[in-house]
């Protein structure tokens, strides 16, 4: 029945190939030099996770359990140090400019160690996210060279994502059930910038952070309608750090209550406001969710790929047991049954693995770093020394010009086919790797019974940090709405989400 | 689980129900603190008081002789509250049954003796061994003076705790292993730090080292497998009792947080998609109560079949409890993670009772060996 039928209209039928295989469409147009930056990037991971992470990823949990209130300034140095901070920071805001294709794969190195630790890093990359997708050139270039001065003198600058409040977590992933939520975290105009009373939770890395990325409403009654962002420093009057939570694991990384109180923000920090938004295209909603769509098409194929990094954790960490072990006088490891749950476990890593890389070639076209992503800017951006941008480009981002072209640019540029392809796909990543990374570890620590319960066999740990990773940046039954929605809805007309 | 049961193990189920509420659940997250606070003495001391460490002794060594139904009545109860007392529980009913089995009545009694002094009541067990598979094990000579210890065994239960502890130890010259108790304070045995671990706080477990500790032999030296294997088939059910427990308590605490729980501008009870998940657990709930309920009864009446029948309910109901209680913390998202709330503990708990009796794959070779070997199936 498809004969005669052209090509290009049989592969635009459902499920699209676009769609279904951003991989083919990214592999041809991608940057040798991507591979390149890769292995080295995994490579510089893989020498802190052993000189830093594995000596003192059990210490530091125990050290938590014991007193909750611990703050880990010191490994927050370490890994100031090591450069971590500013490395995915582009050098047209006088960072290391690495590709961030390479920022899955060292998360998920990061993680096959310790998910806490691993956070405690990547969620510097949340933060900025939410800075960079608001496309304010002149405040992402001011909060970004102080990180990158913090690196320098040895006082980490880190930046904080704001979203989640007491009555909203889910809600405030989603604009159309924002229309619906309960938010509290309120801005109210006054002359010269806004006054801001509300509560954030489970703020991860909120006491180890010196910028705060707070998304507000103005209206409390319209706050699909009325988001805006802003960036808020330590110091600044009304706001103040409350509780740090007691969780359960990815202790190492500290989750908090940031409370702001009659906080005046000035005008010059806020990022985007309503009124911003509604000069763009897709009007104030529309621009809403796509500042929230921008983030999380990056931050969820993160989590994804820290819970490929728990999964190979745990495997590893069977492994280990399996060779360790003596079963009816022979090692487990050659008993028949624990190769095939070996194997079922590295196959349950690689697949969480293939979910995040998938991720990595949408975002590579489709993305709001794709620019980047282009050769020519490519290899620009890799020839030309920091130092020589450094000259120039703060003057040129501080310029109101600049932001509004990028905005036009990336914000405009991008389809709706765009967006709904890489959120989709953020969303795939993350809860399907998530649920892989959590049954791994459920699988060792049956593999390996009373070693598998003690702290000092690890995969207790890994079990208890997996847990989180199906809970934020989303959970991953919002998720699975939102591949719904990005992915399948499309293509049935009589479907309605968030409309149940 | 209580369909069928005596008015006298209503009452008991109903006596353990209160005390969970009265003792466990307000300072559930203190007592979950140690070894980095200090431990319940006093819930352990009132739950000695209250006979939860004596449910089947026999009468004559002061029990109650209770069936083993009775048992897990209790443990459901306990561990819908907090499971590390059911896991002091459980392991005190294993190390007395493996006494009784081995005919060693004159050292069930003894502990009788204790009169309500709970490290004389309690006894020491390494219940996540199958000391014939783990290699857990002590090593045994005989000296003029009888037996003495030597050597490491991991992770016994209670032994930071009990005056006594039941351990298996090779003898020199022969094959498997068998059963010995030792005096916990005798100069020789070395008790680590209480081993931090996944779950059951509470119910803390060191490592022992022991160096020429006088031992007493309980029963035979060739049968501590023997005897081991069938307190396993009796008390299979009495773990999965546990399992049952935590997977009740983390159900009954989602339904009501997701009655109370609004998002999208209604309750989240409303959502088909929570609804689904709130299904599951309640049919895993039902399914593991059901299977207690009639491996328990087949275990009291020893109905044809009732090993595999207790030993079946244990796998099954200890692989259920780790994904309804992670279910129990998604329903109640970040919430869910945190310690104030009691479902991070009692996902910790399930995964930390899974193994009790030993590695779950290795008792699913076991369970499959006996039918195998000519067992009936069902």
């Amino acid at each position: 029945m498809f004969e005669g039928m052209k090509s290009s209209s049989l592969l635009d039928r459902d499920p699209r190939l676009v769609d279904i295989m951003c991989s083919l469409d990214n592999a041809g147009k991608m940057p040798t030099g991507v591979a390149s930056e890769i292995r080295e990037a995994v490579a510089l991971a893989r020498r802190f996770n052993e000189a830093v992470a594995r000596p003192y990823a059990l210490e530091l949990d125990r050290k938590m359990s014991e007193d909750p209130t611990y703050i880990p300034w010191d490994l927050v140095k370490e890994i100031n140090r090591w450069g971590f901070y500013t490395a995915w920071i582009p050098k047209i805001f006088g960072g290391k400019g690495w590709n961030l294709g390479s920022i899955t794969p060292v998360v998920e190195e990061l993680c096959s160690v310790c998910a806490g630790i691993g956070n405690l890093i990547g969620v510097q990359y949340f933060g900025l996210s939410i800075l960079f997708a608001g496309w304010n050139m002149r405040i992402t270039d001011k909060v970004c060279r102080e990180v990158v001065e913090g690196e320098r003198s040895g006082e980490p600058c880190l930046v904080a994502g704001l979203v989640t409040e007491p009555g909203a977590g889910t809600d405030a992933e989603e604009v159309e059930l924002l229309s619906k939520a309960k938010v509290r975290c309120h801005a109210r105009r006054v002359e010269g910038g806004y006054v801001v009373n509300g509560t954030k939770v489970f703020i991860s890395n909120g006491h180890v952070s010196t910028w705060h990325m707070l998304i507000a409403y103005e209206d409390l009654e319209r706050p699909e309608e009325t988001m805006i962002l802003f960036a808020v420093k330590n110091g600044t009057k009304g706001f103040s750090f409350g509780r740090m939570e007691k969780k359960m694991g990815q202790k190492g990384c500290p989750a908090s209550e940031m409370i702001f109180q009659d906080c005046f923000i000035p005008d010059e920090d806020v990022c985007i406001s309503a009124s911003q938004m509604k000069g763009l295209k897709r009007g104030a909603k529309g621009t809403g969710m796509q500042l929230i769509d921008f983030v999380v098409s990056l931050t969820r194929p993160g989590v994804g790929a820290m819970g490929a990094g728990v999964a190979r954790g745990a495997y590893e960490t069977a492994l280990r047991f399996a060779r360790e072990t003596l079963v009816d006088g022979k090692p487990l490891v050659n008993h028949e049954w624990a190769q095939c749950l070996l194997a079922e476990m590295y196959a349950n890593a690689a697949l969480a693995r293939l979910t995040y890389m998938e991720c990595n070639h949408v975002n590579g076209l489709y993305g709001m770093a794709s620019l980047l992503n282009m050769k020519p800017m490519y290899y620009y951006m890799r020839a030309v020394p920091t130092a020589v941008l450094d000259r120039f480009m703060p003057a040129v981002n501080a310029a109101d010009a600049t932001t509004r072209i990028f905005r036009k640019l990336v914000m405009d540029g991008q389809t709706e086919e765009e967006a709904r392809r890489a959120s989709g796909w953020a969303s795939l990543s993350k809860f399907a790797a998530t649920d892989l990374g959590i049954k791994n570890c459920q699988l060792a620590v049956e593999f390996m019974g009373r070693a598998g319960i003690r702290h000092d066999g690890w995969a207790e740990k890994f079990l208890r940090d997996s847990k989180l990773l199906q809970i934020y940046e989303g959970t991953n039954q919002l998720n699975r709405l939102n591949l719904f929605k990005c992915m399948i809805a499309p293509w049935v007309p009589e479907a309605q989400v968030f409309e149940e | 689980m209580k369909a069928d049961v005596s008015e006298e193990l209503r009452m008991l189920d109903g006596m353990a129900r209160d005390f969970a509420a009265r003792e466990l659940v307000e300072e559930r997250e203190e007592h979950d603190r140690y070894p980095f606070a200090p431990l319940y003495d006093d819930v352990l001391a009132k739950s000695l008081e209250v006979g939860f460490f004596s449910i089947m002794l026999p009468e004559d060594a002061g029990g109650s002789a209770e069936p083993v139904t009775a048992l897990c009545l209790v443990l459901d109860e306990l561990c819908r509250a907090d499971a590390s007392l059911g896991g002091a529980v459980f392991t005190q009913a294993l190390a007395q049954e493996i006494l009784r089995l081995a005919g060693a009545e004159e050292l069930l009694a003894r502990e009788a003796e204790g009169d309500g002094d709970l490290a004389q009541a309690l006894i020491a067990f390494p219940s996540y061994d199958n000391p014939s598979e783990a290699g857990n094990c002590a090593r045994a000579s005989r000296g003029e003076k009888g037996y003495e210890l030597s050597g490491e065994v991991e992770y016994v239960v209670l032994g930071g705790l009990a005056a006594h502890a039941l351990l298996p130890a090779r003898v020199e010259g022969m094959e498997g292993f068998a059963f010995f108790l030792v005096d916990t304070g005798h100069e020789g045995f070395t008790a680590s730090e209480p081993v931090l671990s996944l779950g059951m706080h509470a119910c803390p477990a060191v490592d022992l080292t022991l160096s020429g500790v006088p031992a007493r032999l309980v029963g035979e030296e060739r049968k501590g497998g023997q005897y081991f294997e069938a307190a396993v088939d009796r008390l299979s059910v009495a773990a999965a009792a546990v399992a049952t427990g935590i997977m009740k308590g983390s159900f009954t605490d989602a339904l009501e947080y997701c009655r109370q729980r609004k998002q999208g501008g209604r309750h989240i009870i409303e959502w088909s998609e929570v609804r689904m998940l709130l299904s599951s657990m309640a049919v895993s709930c039902k399914v593991a109560d059901m299977l207690v309920e009639c491996a328990a009864r087949a275990v009291d009446r020893g109905e044809p079949g009732w090993e595999l029948a207790s030993r079946a309910a244990a796998l099954q109901a200890q692989s259920l409890a780790p994904e309804v209680t992670s279910n129990g913390i998604q329903l109640l998202g970040g919430y869910g993670y945190m310690k104030d709330y009691g479902q991070e503990k009692r996902f910790r708990d399930a995964k930390q009772a899974q193994p009790l009796l030993g590695i779950t794959p290795l008792r699913r070779l076991k369970y499959i060996r006996s039918i195998i070997d000519g067992e009936a199936a069902w």
